[in-house]
């Protein structure tokens, strides 16, 4: 998760710093009583039955910070909530895992968390899309699907006493190609209705996923497995594509635009000077800083600048004041 | 006493502090901490999956590994590793991560003296840092006394050569309550916040001893102060600008 290092002019850190103090007066103001540090007591109305939450402990009756952030308070339970927070999975969570080892019967995947998770080998949709049993011959094929530093597509399962399990059996999940991963820090993504987007205009698909791993690639047709069971006649038993020989028709199919390519960059860099920048990462406002490159003609390696983060910034300030003055 | 320490400082002033936190990017929490010429680095890792053979599993296990700035680990850094991994393993809350290990690296940058006060202050920002439940804050300070009787807060490495004994006290922090009213009691009664870590050296007075924990934990409301301000602004900042 490394930032892009700026080297600033002194007007563009004049400029940068102007726009952050407007976007901090713009936010909803940050109730500074409500910060706290470890081992502070936290007010708390003694009379309702309040249930305490992560990051607060018990002591002699008080309640008391174990932990440094701001306090929320939800109803009756009362938790402290720290901003730079580690990835926490939930169950349900669009997560991007890079395989580490294939063990037997399961994958093991990182995915920026304090454990690694676990893709069982029946929680994944065949390549040939029939539902049966897995055989030791699937077993011994694992490696055809997905190898070590694959990037895989997932969705929490839930916590089982061996760990973390993932979940990869749709279609929308599996094997990811053709693109680039970006790390970003987890807190720069927040759960939302939708994490899969595919802009249309370039051609991309854009993978938010929740552990602050984001995928930007060429657009993949989602297939329907009913269709490809009628085309695919070969025998379901046995997939061992041989890799080394892949024809020349095969890389030509398989070879992306260069216009394609260019708008992956774009929009990956996008992503990075948000990171930099630390804005919640969305579909809007990648959308924004794709347009404003675009419109300002920038080449793709100028968008790492300094001049363009500032830029951006500054725009971010500007739509946020008109977001409010709408309301 | 009047006592002329060869910075000219007074015998209760501590030398400048400096705190920063977030400088090492793969860490999950690292902080620097520097105290006039002394200057050390703690990254912490963690939890990760896992504890030793000889450790607890039930409860989550702490791993310290000291870095001096020259030479071989020897014998000394065996003794800071355990001494810090006992310090903190009664700081954490080790039954929220059963059969963890997190893991803490200190690495010495600059040794002028309280280098052991000064990793423990680094490692505890880069705890907190890292987001790992802590029950209070570890607040250390070195105090020393010196040929003719007169104790000394955070001694450079020529006064603690020259000192006949010193002590390392690691204190919690003092609590400030987010209610503004009760924060005036606080700092009434601060015997009875207890100690963390007694490290001495040399041989003193138990008078002297008394003496130096009391000037110790003096200090740790100064110390106490510079970590909040430490540890607010930047929340508030980044809360801010994420929207």
């Amino acid at each position: 998760m490394r930032e892009i290092q700026l080297q600033l002019s002194q007007t563009q850190k004049v400029r940068l710093q102007k726009a952050l103090e407007h976007l901090e007066s713009l936010s909803s103001k940050v109730n500074s009583d409500a910060s706290v540090t470890i081992a502070d007591s936290i007010p708390v109305n003694h009379e309702d039955g309040v249930l305490k939450g992560h990051g607060t402990a018990d002591l002699e009756g008080e309640v008391v910070a174990t932990l440094c952030g701001v306090v929320e308070r939800v109803n009756k339970l009362v938790y402290v909530r720290t901003l730079r927070s580690r990835y926490k999975p939930e169950v349900g969570d669009i997560v991007i895992g890079r395989v580490i080892e294939v063990a037997q019967k399961r994958w093991r995947l990182d995915i920026n968390y304090s454990q690694n998770a676990y893709l069982m080998l029946s929680a994944m949709n065949m390549p040939d899309g029939v539902q049966r049993r897995r055989t030791a011959l699937d077993e011994l094929n694992m490696r055809c699907i997905f190898e070590e530093a694959d990037v895989i597509c997932a969705e929490v399962r839930g916590f089982q006493q061996d760990g973390l399990h993932l979940q990869a059996r749709s279609q929308k999940y599996g094997k990811l190609s053709t693109g680039q991963l970006i790390t970003v820090t987890p807190y720069l993504v927040k759960r939302q209705k939708q994490h899969f987007h595919h802009l249309e205009q370039y051609g991309i698909d854009l993978i938010i996923g929740c552990n602050g791993f984001i995928w930007v690639g060429e657009h993949v047709e989602v297939r329907d497995d009913m269709v490809e069971d009628q085309v695919s006649q070969s025998d379901p038993q046995v997939l061992i594509p041989n890799k080394n020989s892949v024809s020349l028709e095969e890389q030509e199919k398989n070879y992306t635009a260069l216009e394609t390519r260019k708008h992956i960059c774009r929009a990956a860099n996008a992503v990075r000077v948000l990171s930099t920048l630390g804005f919640i990462i969305t579909l809007e406002i990648i959308k924004g800083v794709i347009d404003l490159s675009l419109s300002m003609n920038l080449d793709i390696h100028d968008m790492l600048g300094s001049e363009f983060c500032v830029l951006v910034a500054e725009k971010e300030a500007e739509r946020r004041s008109s977001n409010k003055k709408k309301r | 006493m009047e006592m002329d320490r060869p910075d000219g400082r007074s015998p209760n002033q501590l030398r400048p502090l400096a705190c920063s936190r977030s400088v090492l990017h793969r860490a999950h929490g690292s902080a620097t901490w520097a105290q006039g010429e002394t200057k050390v680095l703690a990254a912490v890792y963690g939890p990760k999956a896992g504890t030793k053979k000889n450790e607890n599993p039930e409860k989550a296990s702490i791993e310290i590994i000291w870095k001096p700035n020259t030479g071989h680990i020897g014998q000394a850094d065996r003794e800071h590793e355990m001494i810090l991994k006992k310090t903190f393993e009664s700081i954490c809350i080790r039954t929220i991560y059963p059969n963890t290990t997190t893991s803490i690296v200190v690495q010495v940058v600059h040794d002028d003296g309280a280098l052991l006060p000064c990793a423990i202050n680094a490692a505890c920002a880069a705890l907190v840092d890292a987001g790992i439940p802590l029950r209070h804050l570890a607040v250390a300070i070195c105090c020393s006394v010196t040929d003719n009787n007169c104790i000394i807060l955070d001694p450079s490495k020529q006064e603690e050569e020259k000192a006949k004994a010193f002590a390392y006290l690691v204190f919690p922090n003092t609590t400030v309550s987010v209610v503004p009213e009760k924060s005036l009691q606080a700092g009434s009664d601060p015997m009875a916040h207890g100690i963390i870590t007694s490290v001495t050296h040399g041989a003193m007075s138990v008078d002297d001893y008394l003496h130096c924990l009391e000037r110790g934990r003096a200090t740790t409301q100064r110390l106490s102060e510079f970590l909040r301000k430490n540890m607010e602004p930047k929340s508030t900042r980044e809360a801010s600008k994420a929207g």
